[in-house]
């Protein structure tokens, strides 16, 4: 089959030349080719999320449902992506503050999706976390936590540092 | 799993892509959002030779207003950038419920509105991995000629499982179809046929481009039964709508989806309900008459009892809804 | 009796300051970040790419089986058949056998000798018959299409109950009529109960076919490239038997076999055991000598994956005028699938516990393991409990209606106390199952509502109990643990009992920190590569918290001890004078003298001797056999039901649980909400759908589990009993909610119905319907009747 040569922004971080075949999904080349394995492989069908990333106007997208060739020149971030070097962003620390991690397994797809509502809802309804959040399958917390999270995602620090206070 | 081995081919403008419909279209299955393209491409039930990305084409990503009050919708608008669109949810209320009742927001993020009115009938004696189906005998979705659900059927009964299909019908959308060199406009009343094979009139060569909406003052509805809310598939849907208010209602019409290799119109309830108003008498006698329109119904998804059951409730709630705005 | 044994610290004031607080997990930087490495994102160098060719067949001879083309195919690099696997069986639980023998006074049947590929006979679609490794996914994939299989249709058997009628096709000549194992248990006296309690109701049940359906799909990355060193990756809920089962069918000892399960995503009871394509990838890795991964692929996971068949009760109870319930007797007919293998033994555990919650005079449970064309069957997150208290709870709801009792005086009339002995001999040394029915009664707001709510909003209440340690499942309920001390006061857990999600590792974290009066923070986990970590035998049983918790804590205060000797040098008392805590090391009579706890380790480690802290412990219940420590739980669901579309809302589900004492109430919420989800889940929407042995509906989509919208609110409360085996006295969490919250929401349901009974699980619409028309049959027959 034919190789093509792409380029594509992940994290900020431009790769240049990605050799891709037609055949190949985003997931596969964000697995494969450029190696960052954050963004987990799940039903590859649409129906599970977690292979969830953001395109560039933060959406979230599911990566297992389009051809890589569709986002050749364009920019996207993965779960590795979300943090600076330094510090957590704050939906990745109300994650772990309200314990919406369990197994660890859909936890970065449903944190990008967490990160897509919230980058438009910072203070999102019920009605928007549940729908935002649909897309998405967590056996361990039932969701529960999860939407306590993202709830709580905009006091993140207040809360930490009130909790590490007491 | 890889998708199957064929050719990626991205056009940006409308004539490039009628050009390479027309060149290759018994070889290509267009790919908008891409949500029911790669899942079946990934179970290798499409294996085109090419897949032909429309994502790009700006001319068919506009929503216009027309002098009439109606509206134009390009085909490759997102599902997204719809149900959120102002003029939409004013004048067409209904049709952007049933465009928020499709999937997830992950795949409305892609999803095109295009390739919902398009979407393949499903069946799942074949929606399954090419593995999983050498379980069972070739069927006409697999180069066989039997249908798994319906044995006696010379025909192919998968399910038609598109939402904004039904508001659109009762709205009286026309759909524009364009081949190179050629439009036609068609009413989406006669887009579907029953055949899950062959379940639209839409030609290999052809492309929705666009979706034009009539001004609409009456009162419409949109209501989805699925096993679970937020993601999944319809187990029945119905668009409705009917002028006049209160009870009084000049005109109707009822749209039941997903039940079927079609939409289905109901005529003799929407007449009768057009005859006598939206009474309770009259919804009773309308519900009565519901049956004997869907023809043979499947175990395909939910039970056939259980469909022909939803199809009443349905019919009820939306007179009932159209009653009360 | 055993002996009595005082509790670790007391009930009121036991002086903690780790246990009890809200930990995060300690590991959950790295899996919010994306850093967190599962199986499928390990590559090895020079890793091939194996799959599976299994049977499209529900029954059938192998006339042909030609792979000449597959391995003719350029890249691929091995094809193995049964030839390749002669004499080798997928056995793991031998050891079972031998605990249960001793409980029961008879071996329970376990395995079949199931084979890691068919040999002849295909006896269930999705069967392993061959597999292949090739240098990558898509040459796998082709090398499978090549390979030529030429079956001859055998007659099959799909239902369990047509499977033992006269002239029903065979599915294991060694099981004649397919009846795998028959048994009967009495305990305590049945037959006099039944003969002299005033009344005896009864009712039936059944419940569907299902998949546990965690996050992470199964993969084996296996690396058998030297000889003498078989290395798997996988995800798994015991690393113990996993060695055992492959060492002896690969000629190797149990610790030339290493398990690594790293991350393992969710289990829900369905990773315990080794199955085929752990076997196959290591015969594919043997025959390369290359790693080679074998990953299942969307719907065959619905193959690999083996969790709960048809399962058919007849519940009988027997009780008096006053409420006295008497006795139990559970008839079970179970649909064993192709292979039979552990379920005739879960299904005994599900009737000994039916029982564990009240005072009764007899106990019986019948069943009988079917053989049929169906997929092999194995556990469901609750085991077979989930569906035997859904049949048993709502029963005893009926009695209490019959006899115009509210449900909640019933139970709590019935309910067992602390000190209570049980049927098969069980002590009840910590019991706080009559607080938690008071707890949800109280909190739910019960008495407002019980039969005070508008129709189709119904009520429900339920009660379980759940054994914690694998003791009398396991002949030994081992866990060891060892903990290393740094110069620095960082301290080293190492532990082999896996976390899947359940925050096990956390716990043990705190634990230790707990003995060591330091923060949880200051504890790393070794975890997850049985060549680092010391024998646990894993996570199941609801053994991680009693049992290897124990380990942990004995481990630390070893360690505690030997870091005691220097302190106690230096603050001039003896070693018993001093307390950790705070991370501070304080005379116990003069708290004012005191060293930072990194002094002393420091100290301890930079001495002139060269004390190197490595803290052991070990656990193994210290009965001869059987369990030490019970969980006990009492849950309220309210629902809606829609009588127009048969669909079920679930408001809110109020739970309290016995757990002893909570370690980590942040990771007890989550185990909660997690199985109150799973609980909903398979009562209400979970259901593989079978024609002729194939799954209609193997997908994600398809397969329905509910999810944010469906979400009812969930108040939990923990009741403390302060068991005196466990660790600070906690018991379990892991297990015990799920089996009650199924049961209440399915009593909710029947109480919506005006007191139908529900006949079958999951409840989807369609029967929700059905039942709703029996009920308005019943309404209008007693009507007419009265
Ligand atoms: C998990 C999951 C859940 C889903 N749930 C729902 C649901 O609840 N309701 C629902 O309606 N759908 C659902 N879908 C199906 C699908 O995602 C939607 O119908 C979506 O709108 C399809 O749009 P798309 O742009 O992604 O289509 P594509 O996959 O790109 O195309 C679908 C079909 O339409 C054709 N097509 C697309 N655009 C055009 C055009 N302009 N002209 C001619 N042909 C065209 C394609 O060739 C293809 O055959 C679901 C899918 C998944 C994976």
């Amino acid at each position: 089959m034919a190789k093509h040569l792409i380029s594509l922004t992940i994290n900020g971080d431009t790769y240049e030349d990605l050799v891709v075949s037609d055949n190949q999904t985003l997931l596969d080349v964000i697995r494969g080719e450029v190696g960052l394995k954050g963004t987990k492989r799940g039903c590859t069908t649409g129906a599970c999320g977690v292979c969830t990333v953001n395109d560039a106007n933060g959406d979230a997208i599911l990566s297992c449902m389009t051809h890589v060739l569709e986002w050749d020149g364009e920019a996207i971030t993965t779960i590795e992506g979300l943090a600076d070097t330094s510090d957590l962003d704050a939906i990745q620390k109300a994650f772990v503050h309200y314990g919406a991690v369990q197994c660890g397994s859909c936890t970065p797809g449903v944190i990008m999706s967490a990160k897509a509502l919230l980058n438009t809802h910072p203070q999102p309804t019920e009605e928007q976390i549940n729908e935002a959040m649909a897309g998405v399958l967590c056996r361990c917390t039932g969701h529960v936590k999860v939407k306590e999270a993202i709830r709580n995602a905009h006091r993140i620090e207040e809360v930490v540092s009130h909790a590490a206070g007491d | 799993m890889l998708l199957p081995d064929h050719q990626y081919v991205r056009v940006d403008s409308l004539k490039d892509c009628l050009k390479s419909l027309r060149e290759n279209g018994e070889r290509t299955h267009v790919v908008a959002g891409g949500t029911d393209v790669i899942f079946n491409m990934r179970l290798r039930l499409f294996q085109p030779d090419i897949a032909l990305s429309i994502r790009r084409i700006a001319e068919i990503k506009q929503v216009e207003e027309l002098a009439d009050g109606g509206l134009r919708i390009g085909a490759g608008c997102r599902l997204v950038d719809l149900a959120e669109n102002a003029l939409i949810n004013e004048r067409y209320p209904a049709f952007a419920d049933s465009i928020r009742a499709v999937a997830s927001s992950h795949i409305r993020n892609i999803a095109t509105l295009g390739g919902n009115i398009c979407l393949k009938t499903r069946c799942w004696y074949t929606n399954n991995s090419e593995q999983w189906r050498q379980g069972v005998k070739e069927c006409f979705k697999t180069d066989g000629d039997l249908c798994h659900v319906i044995k006696s059927s010379s025909l192919c009964h998968a399910i038609n499982n598109a939402d904004t299909p039904l508001p659109l019908i009762v709205l009286g959308a026309v759909l524009t179809l364009q081949r190179e060199g050629e439009s036609r406009d068609v009413p989406i009343a006669d887009f579907y046929q029953k055949d899950g094979m062959d379940h639209t009139v839409l030609k290999a060569d052809e492309l929705v481009t666009h979706v034009t909406l009539p001004p609409c003052a009456d009162r419409t509805v949109f209501l989805k039964i699925a096993a679970r809310k937020g993601m999944d598939f319809s187990q029945a849907a119905i668009a409705a709508r009917a002028s006049g208010t209160g009870t009084k209602a000049g005109e109707v019409s009822l749209v039941l989806g997903s039940i079927s290799m079609a939409p289905i119109v109901l005529h003799e309830p929407a007449r009768l309900i057009a005859e006598q108003g939206i009474t309770d008498a009259a919804i009773e006698q309308a519900e009565e008459k519901v049956r004997a329109e869907l023809g043979e119904l499947t175990s395909l998804y939910a039970r056939a009892g259980y469909k022909a059951h939803l199809a009443k409730v349905l019919v009820r709630r939306a007179l009932k809804a159209l009653r009360e705005m | 009796m055993p002996p009595e044994i005082k509790p670790q610290v007391p009930k009121d004031n036991p002086g903690l300051t780790v246990v009890g607080q809200r930990q995060p997990r300690l590991d959950g930087a790295d899996k919010v970040s994306g850093r967190s490495v599962f199986t499928d994102d390990v590559v090895l160098p020079g890793m091939l790419y194996g799959k599976i060719l299994r049977s499209t067949h529900a029954h059938a001879r192998i006339k042909r089986l030609d792979t000449s083309k597959a391995e003719a195919l350029p890249g691929v690099k091995a094809v193995v058949t049964a030839a390749h696997a002669t004499g080798m069986s997928a056995n793991s639980t031998d050891s079972v056998a031998k605990a249960s023998k001793r409980r029961t006074g008879k071996t329970i049947k376990l395995k079949t000798g199931e084979t890691i590929f068919a040999d002849d006979v295909v006896t269930y679609i999705g069967e392993e018959i061959a597999a292949v490794a090739a240098l990558d996914e898509a040459t796998a994939t082709k090398a499978l299409e090549l390979i030529e299989v030429e079956y001859e249709p055998l007659p099959a058997i799909m239902d369990s109950r047509r499977a033992v009628r006269a002239g029903a096709p065979q599915v294991n000549e060694e099981f004649p009529g397919n009846v795998w194992s028959q048994d009967i248990d009495n305990y305590g006296d049945p037959d006099t109960a039944f003969d002299e309690a005033d009344f005896i109701m009864e009712s039936k049940f059944e419940a569907g076919v299902t998949h546990n359906l965690y996050a992470e799909f199964h993969v084996a990355l296996v690396d058998f490239s030297r000889p003498d060193k078989l290395k798997i990756w996988t995800p798994t809920q015991t690393s113990y038997l996993m060695q055992h089962s492959l060492a002896p069918a690969f000629g190797l000892s149990v610790n030339q076999v290493q398990i690594i399960h790293l991350n393992t995503g969710g289990a829900f009871s369905g990773r315990g055991a080794v199955r085929p394509h752990h076997y196959v990838a290591v015969l594919l890795s043997r025959e390369t000598r290359r790693p080679v991964k074998v990953f299942s692929a969307g719907d065959e996971e619905f193959l690999i994956g083996r969790a709960l068949g048809k399962n058919r009760y007849k519940t009988r109870v027997a009780a008096d005028k006053d409420g006295t319930l008497r006795a139990f007797d559970m008839t079970c007919e179970m649909d064993g699938g192709a292979v039979g293998n552990e379920v005739g033994y879960f299904g005994w555990m599900a009737g000994l516990s039916n029982a564990w919650m009240f005072d009764l005079q007899g106990n019986r449970f019948q069943r009988k393991v079917i053989l049929t064309n169906q997929r092999p069957n194995f556990l469901g997150h609750g085991g077979m409990m989930v569906s035997s208290n859904c049949a048993v709870q709502q029963l005893l709801a009926k009695v209490a209606r019959s006899l115009d009792m509210d449900p909640m005086d019933l139970l709590l009339k019935n309910a067992v106390e602390q000190g209570h002995t049980g049927l098969s001999g069980e002590v009840f040394a910590s019991c706080g199952l009559k607080e938690c029915i008071e707890t949800v009664r109280r909190e739910s707001g019960w008495d407002d509502k019980y039969d005070k709510l508008p129709p189709y909003h119904g009520i429900g209440v339920a009660v379980g109990a759940m054994a914690a340690g694998a003791k009398g499942a396991f002949k030994h309920d081992t866990s060891a643990a060892m903990v290393r001390v740094g110069e620095d006061g960082l301290i080293t857990v190492y532990t082999g009992i896996p976390d899947m999600g359940q925050g096990t590792h956390t716990t043990m974290a705190m634990i230790a920190a707990e003995v060591l009066g330091i923060d949880a923070n200051d504890v790393q986990l070794v975890a997850g590569d049985t060549d680092l970590t010391p024998i646990d035998i894993g996570a199941f049983a609801q053994r991680g918290t009693i049992t290897t918790g124990n380990a942990a804590r004995n481990a630390a205060i070893d360690a505690r001890d030997q870091l005691a000797v220097y302190a106690a040098e230096k603050l001039e008392t003896s070693v018993d004078n001093l307390r950790f805590a705070h991370g501070q090391v304080s005379r116990v009579d003069d708290p004012q003298q005191s060293l930072p706890f990194k002094e002393v380790t420091w100290g301890t480690l930079n001495s002139m001797e060269g004390r190197f802290v490595m803290g052991r412990g070990f656990y193994n219940s210290p009965l001869p056999y059987g369990t030490t420590s019970w969980s006990f739980d009492a849950q309220v669901a309210e629902v809606i039901v829609d009588p127009e579309t048969g669909q079920i809302d679930v408001l809110k589900v109020t739970v309290a649980h016995d757990l002893g004492r909570t370690i980590n109430p942040l990771a007890v919420e989550g185990q909660i909400d997690g199985q109150v989800f799973s609980a909903m889940s398979q009562v209400i929407y979970e259901e593989l759908v079978t024609d002729d042995g194939l799954f209609l509906n193997p997908s994600r989509l398809e397969y329905k589990m509910p999810r944010t919208y469906e979400m009812p609110e969930i108040a939990h409360f923990m009741i403390e009993s302060n068991d005196p085996y466990g660790p600070f006295g906690a018991k379990e969490v892991g297990e015990g909610p799920v089996v009650v919250a199924g049961a209440a929401i399915i009593a909710a349901v029947s109480n919506a119905l005006g007191g139908t009974l529900m006949p079958e699980m999951p409840m989807t619409p369609m029967r929700v319907l059905k039942a709703i028309r029996a009920s308005e049959l019943e309404k209008s027959q007693s009507q007419s009747a009265a």
